[in-house]
């Protein structure tokens, strides 16, 4: 809790001949973040290359890729396959090498028939789309060729043409160009061209075809549509084959990139002629277990140690080490950053705080319940490990809110038949509230409030972090200056509350004054904002122009307050327009239109809700996080840990 | 504006529109100039996730900031009217 997994670092080192047993071993156990060798500038491996891969990954990444290219041509993703029990690896493989060459070989013949077609009916739409002008034309193809004495011109012009020479011209408009035919003598050649290229001629070429045009039209739409019906009849046997092969083909997936990632291994592993040496971390809890089983593994033929950590120096990789319920939370701190191996892991605090503030921002017990249901009816349709993490932290807010709703005592922005048992929200909109209205100023004071309180924590956490992160003389000092920025923010707040007395703020404007009239409190709190400073400034001169923003975060936690009176301002918006325009008056003498108008009232409602509920969610969700990563974070949280990804995987169509 | 025919309750109805007013360009111009703000930021912010997704949770981060100036305005609004 709070801190990362304890890691190990363990050294094995073996000979060759055991590289087999030793790679299975710790692919089995799913523990073993490898840490990869370097050939270069890695002194302590003097005279070490990097290793071979083993016997058959050739093989095994040729047949997986094989695999992958079949998945998707049959668009089969593997995440999507619910796997339909286990079978045991060495039977699997037989039915590998069984089935998967003839079914490649199927896919192969039927996706480059259907390419074949595919172009075909392709090449034979040219050809019509060349024919199709000269449909209208009253000639056989063939009769515009092959001539002599005469020249044909064929092509488009913008403007109809007359010519003074012997010819014979048939025309059509395409479009809105004239589409002409002209067979003049050759002896007039030239002047019929000059006239064509007057009115703006376009050679068209004549189609190699025979025939009469709309013959031929009718004989290429009827070899498309032949070829159309072929090409469904593939796919539909594609559809057969992906319905018989999907469970089988993603287990071969698995198997296959199991196989591959085991049998180049060695590629990360510093090797000499007779021995391997490979260096990696292990959860501390599991060094025994797995030491243990690679000493059995090798009849006791190995030599694994486990070397001293420096976590300064060393690329500790960082798993998460939170209870339970913390655990879909881990997927914000990802989105943002994941924590270094020495630092507060705040992840159990954004699981608590995050939707307290969801909560606090859309308190709404309907729109809860509505969020409550798309969380389980989305749960179905979601797969893959974040989608089930952001779906438990939008639950956890969901109740969240159902909570702060009862407090509130909103239902869809109306009123519960309770007074609100938090400060009120309800705004005079349509004079739905009672005549109380929003208690504002509590509101902001509350909001206020979580902004000290919050921001305290985070510079807490700050000085924990340095005294654990630094060294020397600046570890003391950088401790200091996180105290020294609660000092300047709460000596502000005792100079203030001794000036002025504010509802739910301790009032110290009653403390007796000293010296020339000059109250107590604003003494201690000015003393208070001279310490921080001096403690801030030994640290680092510059960071003194950040304190305007101790100010504008603390007031940046009023967007709890304001983001969730623009929820309920907009839910009391429409409950007005769907019920106090539309329906209400309606149903006082109800008539024809009457009922047309109340349906639109009740579209009203529907949709005025449902939209309210989206940006309920956005506004919720991500001003929450906001005021996570960019107010709390920016006081402690550097991140940028490495992910902690051991050596195996999670097997879900075969067992190990 | 002012003669010598206004009674109290209209100069009292005057202010609160005045309130009204006051408070809707608070909020209105300080979200034009967040919004403003956020185009570069936002833009720029889209393009480096495209580039590298890591990036998300920076860039989020600084698209947010100048959001600040719209709650400001919020804060002062409600300030006025409540």
């Amino acid at each position: 809790m709070l801190t990362p997994e304890q890691m190990s670092r363990l050294l094995i080192v073996a000979s060759r001949d055991q590289m087999r047993p030793v790679i299975a071993e710790l692919y089995r156990f799913h523990l073993f973040h490898i840490e990869d060798f370097v050939d270069q500038g890695s002194g302590d491996y003097e005279g070490f290359r990097i290793g071979t891969p083993l016997a058959g990954a050739t093989e095994a990444s040729g047949d997986l890729i094989k695999v992958r290219a079949m998945e998707n041509v049959l668009s089969i993703h593997g995440e999507d396959v619910e796997p339909a029990g286990k079978q045991s690896p060495s039977e699997f493989r037989a039915r590998i090498e069984r089935e998967l060459p003839g079914l490649e070989s199927e896919v192969e013949t039927l996706t480059g028939r259907r390419s074949k077609l595919e172009t075909k009916a392709k090449e034979y739409e040219q050809k019509i789309a060349e024919i199709e002008p000269f449909s209208c034309i009253p000639l056989d193809l063939d009769l515009y060729r092959g001539y002599r004495n005469f020249t044909v011109f064929a092509g488009t012009v913008t403007r109809e043409v007359s010519l003074a020479v012997p010819n014979e011209t048939f025309g059509t408009k395409i479009k809105d160009r004239h589409f002409v035919v002209v067979i003049t003598p050759n002896e007039h050649r030239g002047e019929v061209e000059k006239a064509l290229q007057g009115a703006g001629f376009q050679s068209v070429p004549v189609p190699d075809e025979t025939g009469v045009p709309q013959e031929r039209i009718d004989f290429y739409t009827s070899q498309i549509a032949e070829a159309k019906k072929e090409i469904d009849e593939i796919n539909r046997n594609l559809d057969a084959m992906k319905r018989d092969n999907t469970g089988f083909l993603a287990a071969c997936e698995e198997v296959l990139k199991a196989e591959v990632e085991r049998t180049e291994a060695p590629l990360r592993f510093a090797t000499t002629n007779e021995t391997f040496v490979a260096e990696g971390w292990v959860p501390a809890k599991s060094v025994a277990e797995v030491s243990g089983a690679l000493e059995k593994a090798t009849g006791g033929r190995i030599f694994v140690t486990e070397v001293p950590v420096d976590p300064e120096h060393d690329a500790v990789p960082v798993e998460y080490n939170n209870p339970r319920f913390a655990r879909p939370t881990q997927m914000l701190m990802d989105i943002y950053s994941r924590p270094t191996y020495t630092e507060i892991d705040p992840t159990l605090m954004v699981s608590i705080v995050f939707p307290l503030f969801f909560g606090l921002i859309l308190g709404d017990v309907g729109y809860g319940l509505v969020l409550l249901a798309m969380v389980f009816l989305l749960r179905r349709f979601l797969k893959g490990e974040e989608g089930q993490q952001l779906l438990t932290t939008l639950r956890n807010a969901s109740i969240s809110t159902i909570f702060f709703g009862l407090l509130f005592s909103e239902f869809l922005g109306f009123e519960l038949p309770w007074k609100p048992i938090l400060f009120s929200r309800h705004l005079n909109i349509g004079g739905e509230a009672g005549a109380a209205g929003p208690a504002i100023p509590e509101l902001m004071i509350m909001a206020i409030w979580i902004g000290i309180l919050h921001i305290t924590l985070g510079r807490v956490l700050g000085m924990v972090n340095h005294a654990r992160q630094d060294h020397g003389a600046h570890r003391m000092k950088a401790v200091l200056a996180n105290f020294g920025w609660i000092a300047v923010m709460w000596g502000i707040l005792v100079a203030i509350w001794s000036v002025f007395a504010m509802p739910y703020m301790p009032d110290l404007s009653k403390l007796p004054a000293i010296g020339a009239g000059v109250p107590l409190g604003v003494i201690v709190g000015v003393v208070l904002i001279a310490l921080g400073l001096v403690l801030i400034a030994r640290d680092a001169v510059l960071d003194i122009v950040e304190i305007p923003t101790i100010l504008s975060h603390v007031l940046s936690y009023a967007r709890i307050v304001a983001v969730g009176l623009s929820s309920v301002a907009i839910a009391m918006v429409i409950n007005y327009m769907a019920i106090g325009l539309f329906i209400g008056p309606q149903l006082k003498n109800i008539s024809i239109v009457g009922i047309i108008i109340i349906i639109a009232g009740v579209l009203v409602f529907i949709i005025g809700h449902l939209l309210n509920t989206a940006l309920g969610i956005l506004g919720g969700g991500l001003h929450s996080i906001r005021l996570h990563y960019v107010e709390f974070f920016t006081k402690f949280y550097k991140g940028g840990g490495i992910k902690y990804n051991p050596f195996g995987m999670k097997r879900r169509f075969t067992e190990d | 504006m002012v003669d010598g025919n206004m009674t109290l309750e209209m100069v009292q109805a005057s202010q609160m529109g005045m309130k009204a007013l006051g408070a809707g360009i608070a909020v209105g111009l300080t979200g034009i100039a967040t919004g403003m703000a956020e185009m570069g930021i936002g833009s720029a912010a889209v393009g480096a996730t495209a580039e590298n997704k890591d990036m998300f949770g920076l860039a989020l981060l600084f698209t947010v900031i100048p959001e600040t100036i719209v709650i400001f305005g919020l804060v002062v609004s409600l300030l006025l009217l409540f």
